[in-house]
């Protein structure tokens, strides 16, 4: 077990990120009555304020104090114990991000930022929202530095040595993680802020997205690779196999750094201000991440053939009924990973130039989001909340605990095929995104979308309830987990970290040569970024007054 | 040396036919969205 300073950082972090998913997906489970007419807000509380938290608390503040519990806990365990400096850094960046959090929230609840997660100008929110978001960014980058400080300390006295993979990993989000915030703390310090404040009159609305963006794209492989890091470093320990391919892990995970950044025009296609030329190249690169992508596919089901030919599986599919799927760990992340398929070839079409303008701002992009970052990566981190959290607090993980953990993944995911389907299908007949129900003045084409038993809002209810009834049974055996349980006294009863062995003999040290990858990666940045950014500053447009459409 | 032995001994058939799978997926979606493209 790690150290008793680390679990502490961790539980602490796991426990705001719990704090984040119960309030972000009540909001969730509202949206959902509030568009099939079965539940009237109150005054004070509108559709686009429930819109933005849960935006926000799930996809940005559930997502980072997870995937920062999860580091500090992997880091402690594959480096060995944190010196002060790092807890005390670790402390800061948990109470910066928070302190963050918290007055984005407030400005929300408050009505001053009903702006959605990508709080998109010239809609304008509270100045205090921007700092608020802006602490957010500075909490994870003090949190992440304490992590690096970690990792070099370890390099230190292992000269000449591969760090251990869950290290690698880890150093290669927070690397991606650093170059992706500096787009949107450019934009929010630099722009929001001072406009916002009333400091500039007007903001140059292209540059704002167009910085966005250059964060918005790196950030879903923010939240990813996390759940990569199970699927390579998890899953087959819990399979009894080492990981399939070192060099390949690591190859995938310094291509992602490489590929996911200079790629975020790719959201931007069906705006006027960026030539075709600036968009194709970035929609070239965007493809580019197929490669570490299905790297990513080979290497999980050669894990899982390798172990269940282990476990005597025989013919071309018998190893599939080998894997165990008694284990919850295991069977909630593979459900994550089958709903990552469709997903990543929703993401292909998304990113696919003319092919977006099918989908661009229709429910279709909404859905697509709920089987990438909703359950691949949401669901891959649920099963690892069910040995996190015993893990951390020494607690048993009982029977009963498993079997509800089941119930949990299973009403998770079908709720989430019933709602997403509903949001996939209605997208591609044209219902639009980041709105209240459209009706278009009961206009017939618009109503017809809606008559579907698949396209149909009570359809998209009956999935939002079930998922809100899933998250529920999660934030029950996180509550157990964390407090209630009895505390596992014999060895038996200790719930482990399951952390594969992986083979670095014949992994090539330049590997981790961060020098390489880091400049090739700020190349591509500026070959993909440098002239149109310049173009949108030199050549602006009259900038845009804020509107406050609430 | 070992390690490339046991690198030929894995059978992993089943591996290629589920990423083909993984492959029709996304081409079959691809197409099915691009031929909706072209019909508007």
């Amino acid at each position: 077990m790690i150290a008793q300073p680390e679990r502490k950082i961790a539980l602490w972090h796991l426990g705001v990120a719990y704090t984040a998913f119960l309030i972000g997906t009540l909001m969730g489970v509202l949206q959902v009555f509030i568009r099939n007419d079965a539940l009237q807000l109150p005054a004070w509380l509108d559709y686009y304020q429930i819109l933005t938290a849960h935006g926000v608390l799930l996809a940005l503040i559930y997502t980072t104090f997870f995937i920062f519990a999860f580091f500090i806990t992997g880091m402690s365990k594959s480096l060995g114990s944190f010196g002060p400096k790092v807890r005390l850094f670790s402390w800061i960046g948990l109470w910066v991000t928070l302190l963050g959090t918290v007055m984005a929230t407030v400005m929300i609840i408050a009505g001053e930022a009903s702006v959605l997660y990508t709080f998109y100008a010239p809609l304008k929110a509270n100045g205090f929202y921007y700092v608020g978001l802006a602490l957010v960014i500075i909490g994870t980058w003090v949190s992440s530095f304490a992590l690096v400080g970690h990792y070099i300390v370890w390099r230190r006295k292992n000269k000449g040595q591969l760090s251990p993979l869950f290290a690698f990993m880890t150093i290669t989000t927070i690397v991606l993680w650093i170059i992706a915030c500096l787009g949107v703390v450019a934009t929010v310090l630099f722009q929001y802020i001072p406009w916002a404040f009333g400091w500039t009159d007007t903001i140059n609305v292209e540059l704002s997205r167009s910085l966005f963006w250059y964060f918005g794209h790196p950030l879903v492989y923010f939240w990813l690779l996390p759940a990569y890091i199970a699927w390579y470093t998890i899953v087959p320990k819990l399979l009894g196999v080492k990981v399939f391919s070192d060099s390949l892990a690591r190859l995938a995970f310094v291509l992602f750094i490489l590929f996911s950044i200079p790629v975020g025009f790719h959201h931007q296609l069906t705006e006027p201000g960026i030539s075709n030329f600036w968009k194709f190249l970035q929609v070239v690169l965007t493809f580019m991440v197929i490669v570490p992508s299905l790297m990513t596919a080979f290497s999980m089901f050669a894990t899982f053939e390798i172990s269940g030919r282990k476990k005597g599986g025989t013919g071309l599919f018998g190893w599939f009924k080998k894997l165990p799927w008694r284990d919850v760990r295991f069977t909630s992340i593979f459900i994550a990973m089958a709903f990552f398929i469709p997903g990543g070839a929703g993401g292909i079409i998304n990113a696919s130039f003319q092919l977006n303008e099918v989908v661009h701002n229709t429910l279709w992009i909404v859905g697509h989001f709920h089987i990438t970052v909703g359950t691949p990566v949401a669901m891959t981190f649920m099963g690892l909340t069910f040995w996190l959290i015993p893990y951390l607090t020494g607690r048993r993980f009982t029977k009963r605990m498993q079997r509800l953990g089941f119930v949990q993944i299973i009403t998770w995911s079908i709720g989430m095929l019933l709602m997403s389907t509903a949001q996939h299908v209605l997208g591609l007949m044209g219902a639009p995104r980041r709105t209240a129900y459209s009706g278009y003045n009961d206009h017939p084409s618009a109503m017809e979308w809606f008559d579907g038993i698949i396209s149909n809002h009570v359809t998209m209810a009956i999935g939002g309830t079930i998922l809100f009834l899933s998250a529920m049974i999660l934030m029950y055996i996180v509550i157990m987990t964390m407090f209630v349980l009895p505390k596992a006294e014999t060895p038996e009863q200790m719930v482990e970290f399951p952390l594969a062995e992986s083979d670095m003999s014949n992994t090539p040290k330049w590997l981790e040569n961060w020098w390489i990858w880091i400049s090739i990666a700020a190349a591509l940045i500026i070959i993909a970024y440098a002239i149109p950014l310049t173009h949108m500053i030199q050549h602006a447009p009259p900038g845009s007054k804020g509107f406050i459409t609430w | 040396m070992d390690k490339k032995q046991s690198n030929h001994e894995v059978n992993l058939k089943g591996t290629l036919v589920s990423v083909f799978f993984v492959g029709i997926v996304i081409v079959a979606m691809w197409v099915a969205v691009y031929l909706m493209y072209v019909a508007r």
